[in-house]
C-alpha cells in the first residue's frame, strides 16, 4: 500500500476533525454545553452524531474481518449492535431523557435516592468505557501499521492525543458536530470503494467464494457450542447497547422525550444503512484475499482489499479513503467514550475541593477526560492483541449485565430499590468481568472455556435477578418519591405536571 | 321522606324553613388530572399506571416479535439445517436474511413502535389537558 496517500487521508481526518471541534468551541461557553450540549440538538444532527461515535473500529474494520475469518455465524454482530438500538429505543429513550439527569449514574441517584448506588454506577461506567476505549486504541495501531509500517504505539497514541484535545477544548458540542461529520465519512468511505470493487467483481466473472461449508452454513461442526456463543452474543449486543455510556449520554442532548424517539429510529436506519456493507466486504475478501485468515491479520481486510482487486493508483485512493473511514471510526468512538467517562468522573471531581477551593464544572471535566484516557491507552500498548470485535463484546457484556436491569427495571418497575439495584450491579458485573478475566489469563479449554468467552447469557440473567430478588427482600427501602419519579420518567413533556423531586 | 301511601296528601301543618344543610361547606371543585397526578392522589396514580402500563404493552410487544422472529432463527437453522441450503439468486438464505432483510424490518418495527407509543402520549395529554381546561379551579370558583 503507498504510504504517502495513507498519511495524507489520516492527516485530514485529524485536521477536519481538530477544525470541527475548534468551531465547536467557539459556540461552547456554559458547562451545559459542555455536558450536554445544552440539550438542544435536533434529531438529524443527533442521529448523525450516535452513529458516528457509535460506528467504532469493531464495526468499520472487525465486521467484514470476523465475516471473513468464520462466515455465517459472524452475521450476528452487526445484527445485534442495531437491534440493541431498537431496544434502547422501546424501553429506555424518551424516559431517560426525561429522568433530566447528565449520565447513569446521574439516573440511579433521581431515581434510588442512593448516593452509593451513584458511585457504584460510577465505577462500572468506567469499567465499561476502559473496555471499549482499549480496542478503538489497538485498532488505531493497527491501521498505522497496515498503512504506514510505523509501530503500532503511534497510532494509539495519535489517536489518544487528538481525542483529548478535542473534549477539553469545546465538550459536547464541539463532539456533536465531529460526531455527526465522522458518520457520513465513514458512510462514504464504506460505500464510494465498494463500487469499484464490485465492479471488477463482475468484469472478473464474479467468482464465489470458495470455502469450507461451515463458513456458509451456520452452525454446521460447532453444534451446541455454536448455538450457546450465538445466543450469548445476541443476549450482549442486544441488551448491552442500552447501558454504553456513550450512547447513553448522547440521549440527555435531545430537546424532549419525543425528540428522543425519533432521534433513534433515525438512528436505526442509519445503522441499517451502514451495516449492509461490512459484510460485502468480508466476503470479497473471502474471494480475494483469504491468505489475510491465515496470517492472523483478518481485521486488515477493508484496508487490504482495494489495492488487491483493483490495484494502481486508483486501488491506492480508494485504500486511502478506507483508511480515513477506519481512522475517523477511532476517533469517533474514542471520543464518545472519554467525553463519556470524563462526565461521570468530572462530576464525582466537581464535588471534592482541591487546596480549599472547589473546582469548576469545567476544569474538573478537562482532568478528567485527560485521565481517563491514560488507563486504556496503557493497557492497549501492554496488552497483546485480541480480535477487535471480540473485546468490543466483552464491554457489551458487562453493560447489558449491568446498567441495562438497572434502567430496564428502574424505568418500568416501582419496586426497585437502590440495595437491590447494588447487589445486582455488583453481581451482574463481577460475572461478566470475570468471564475476559479468565478467558485472558487462563484460556480454558472445553465447556468452561466457552462459557466463559461469551459470558452474557448467563451473566444478564444474574444480573436482572439479584436485582429483582434484592429488591423484594429490601422491599421496605423502595424511595418515597418513587410515584414521583414515574410521573417525570413517563408523562410526555407537552403536560403540564410538577415535574420537581419532593 | 315519609312512606306514605301513594296517591295520599301530605299535611302541611306550618312554615318549613328551606336551608342547605351544607352550606357552611366548601363548594364541592372538581379537580383537573393534572393536578390528581401532581398531588399523588389515587386518581392521578391511576391515570399514571395506564400510561406506564400501555407503554409498557407497547415494548413487549416489539420484544415478543423481535423473540419469536430474529431470536428463532439460530434454533430454526439448526433444527431444519435443509432451510440453511436453500439459495436467492445464488445467496444462500441465511446470509440474505442477516446480511440484508433483518435491517429494514428492525427499521420498520422501530417504526411501528413510535407510532403507537406517540398515540398512547396524544391520548393521555388530551385527557389530562382537556379536563384542565374546562373546569380548573379558576373558571369553577366565582
Amino acid at each position: 500500500m503507498n504510504t504517502t496517500y495513507g498519511v495524507i487521508a489520516i492527516s485530514v481526518v485529524a485536521v477536519a476533525t481538530i477544525g470541527i471541534g475548534a468551531f465547536g468551541l467557539r459556540v461552547s461557553r456554559t458547562t451545559s454545553d459542555f455536558y450536554v450540549a445544552s440539550r438542544s440538538v435536533r434529531p438529524w444532527l443527533n442521529s448523525s452524531a450516535i452513529g458516528g461515535e457509535y460506528l467504532s473500529a469493531a464495526s468499520f474494520l472487525g465486521v467484514a474481518g470476523l465475516v471473513l475469518a468464520s462466515g455465517a455465524d459472524m452475521l450476528w454482530y452487526p445484527i445485534g449492535w442495531t437491534t440493541g438500538y431498537l431496544l434502547l429505543l422501546v424501553f429506555v429513550a424518551a424516559p431517560l431523557r426525561r429522568s433530566g439527569a447528565y449520565t447513569i449514574p446521574d439516573f440511579a441517584q433521581v431515581r434510588l435516592q442512593s448516593e452509593r448506588a451513584r458511585q457504584v454506577a460510577t465505577v462500572l461506567v468506567v469499567a465499561v468505557g476502559w473496555m471499549y476505549l482499549m480496542p478503538q486504541f489497538q485498532g488505531a495501531g493497527l491501521t498505522v501499521r497496515t498503512v504506514t509500517g510505523a509501530p503500532g504505539w503511534v497510532g494509539s497514541v495519535v489517536v489518544a492525543t487528538i481525542v483529548v484535545v478535542n473534549v477539553i477544548s469545546g465538550g459536547m458540542r464541539s463532539i456533536t458536530f465531529v460526531q455527526a461529520f465522522q458518520y457520513w465519512l465513514k458512510l462514504t468511505a464504506l460505500l464510494v470503494p465498494l463500487f469499484f470493487l464490485l465492479d471488477a467483481w463482475t468484469s472478473d466473472g464474479r467468482p464465489s467464494p470458495v470455502a469450507p461449508s461451515d463458513w456458509i452454513d451456520p452452525f454446521t461442526s460447532t453444534g451446541a457450542t455454536g448455538l450457546y456463543l450465538t445466543y450469548s452474543v445476541i443476549a450482549a449486543t442486544f441488551l448491552g447497547t442500552m447501558g454504553l455510556p456513550h450512547v447513553v449520554v448522547r440521549f440527555y442532548t435531545n430537546p424532549d422525550g419525543h425528540a428522543a424517539r425519533r432521534t433513534t429510529l433515525i438512528v436505526l436506519a442509519l445503522l441499517g444503512v451502514f451495516y449492509l456493507l461490512p459484510t460485502i466486504y468480508g466476503v470479497l475478501g473471502r474471494i480475494y484475499a483469504s491468505d489475510l485468515v491465515d496470517s492472523g491479520r483478518s481485521d486488515a481486510v477493508v484496508l487490504e482489499l482495494p489495492s488487491r482487486i483493483l490495484g494502481g493508483t486508483s486501488g491506492e485512493v480508494l485504500a486511502a479513503l478506507l483508511t480515513a473511514g477506519a481512522f475517523a471510526a477511532f476517533l469517533s468512538t474514542s471520543s464518545g467514550l472519554t467525553m463519556a467517562i470524563a462526565g461521570v468522573v468530572g462530576q464525582g471531581l466537581a464535588r471534592q475541593t482541591v487546596g480549599g477551593r472547589r473546582l469548576s464544572g469545567i476544569a474538573s471535566l478537562r482532568i478528567a477526560a485527560a485521565c481517563s484516557v491514560l488507563v486504556p491507552l496503557g493497557l492497549a500498548l501492554a496488552a497483546e492483541r485480541i480480535a477487535v470485535a471480540n473485546s468490543v463484546t466483552f464491554a457489551f457484556a458487562l453493560a447489558a449485565s449491568t446498567f441495562c436491569p438497572l434502567l430496564v427495571l428502574g424505568i418500568w418497575w416501582r419496586g426497585l430499590t437502590a440495595r437491590g439495584a447494588i447487589i445486582g450491579l455488583i453481581g451482574g458485573g463481577v460475572g461478566a468481568g470475570i468471564g475476559p478475566i479468565v478467558t485472558i489469563i487462563a484460556a480454558p479449554s472445553g465447556w468452561f472455556g466457552t462459557v466463559m468467552s461469551q459470558p452474557a447469557l448467563w451473566s444478564v440473567p444474574l444480573g436482572f435477578g439479584l436485582m429483582i430478588v434484592g429488591s423484594l427482600v429490601t422491599r421496605g427501602s423502595i424511595p418515597r418519591n418513587v410515584a414521583r419519579t414515574m410521573v417525570r420518567l413517563h408523562t410526555p413533556e407537552r403536560v403540564a405536571v410538577d415535574r420537581r423531586d419532593r | 321522606m315519609n312512606a306514605s301511601p301513594p296517591g295520599s296528601e301530605p299535611k302541611y301543618t306550618g312554615r318549613v324553613r328551606v336551608t342547605s344543610p351544607l352550606a357552611a361547606a366548601p363548594r364541592h371543585v372538581r379537580r383537573s388530572v393534572r393536578e390528581e397526578i401532581d398531588e399523588s392522589t389515587g386518581v392521578g396514580e391511576v391515570y399514571m399506571r395506564s400510561l406506564i402500563r400501555s407503554q409498557f404493552r407497547a415494548a413487549l410487544t416489539v420484544v415478543t416479535t423481535l423473540a419469536l422472529s430474529l431470536g428463532a432463527l439460530p434454533i430454526v437453522f439448526r433444527l431444519a439445517h435443509d432451510v440453511t441450503t436453500y439459495r436467492v439468486w445464488s445467496i444462500p438464505l441465511p446470509w440474505l436474511i442477516l446480511g440484508a432483510v433483518a435491517y429494514p424490518c428492525l427499521v420498520v418495527l422501530g417504526w411501528l413502535y413510535v407510532r403507537q407509543a406517540e398515540r398512547a402520549e396524544r391520548d393521555f395529554s388530551e385527557l389530562v389537558e382537556t379536563e384542565s381546561g374546562d373546569i380548573s379551579p379558576e373558571t369553577d370558583r366565582p
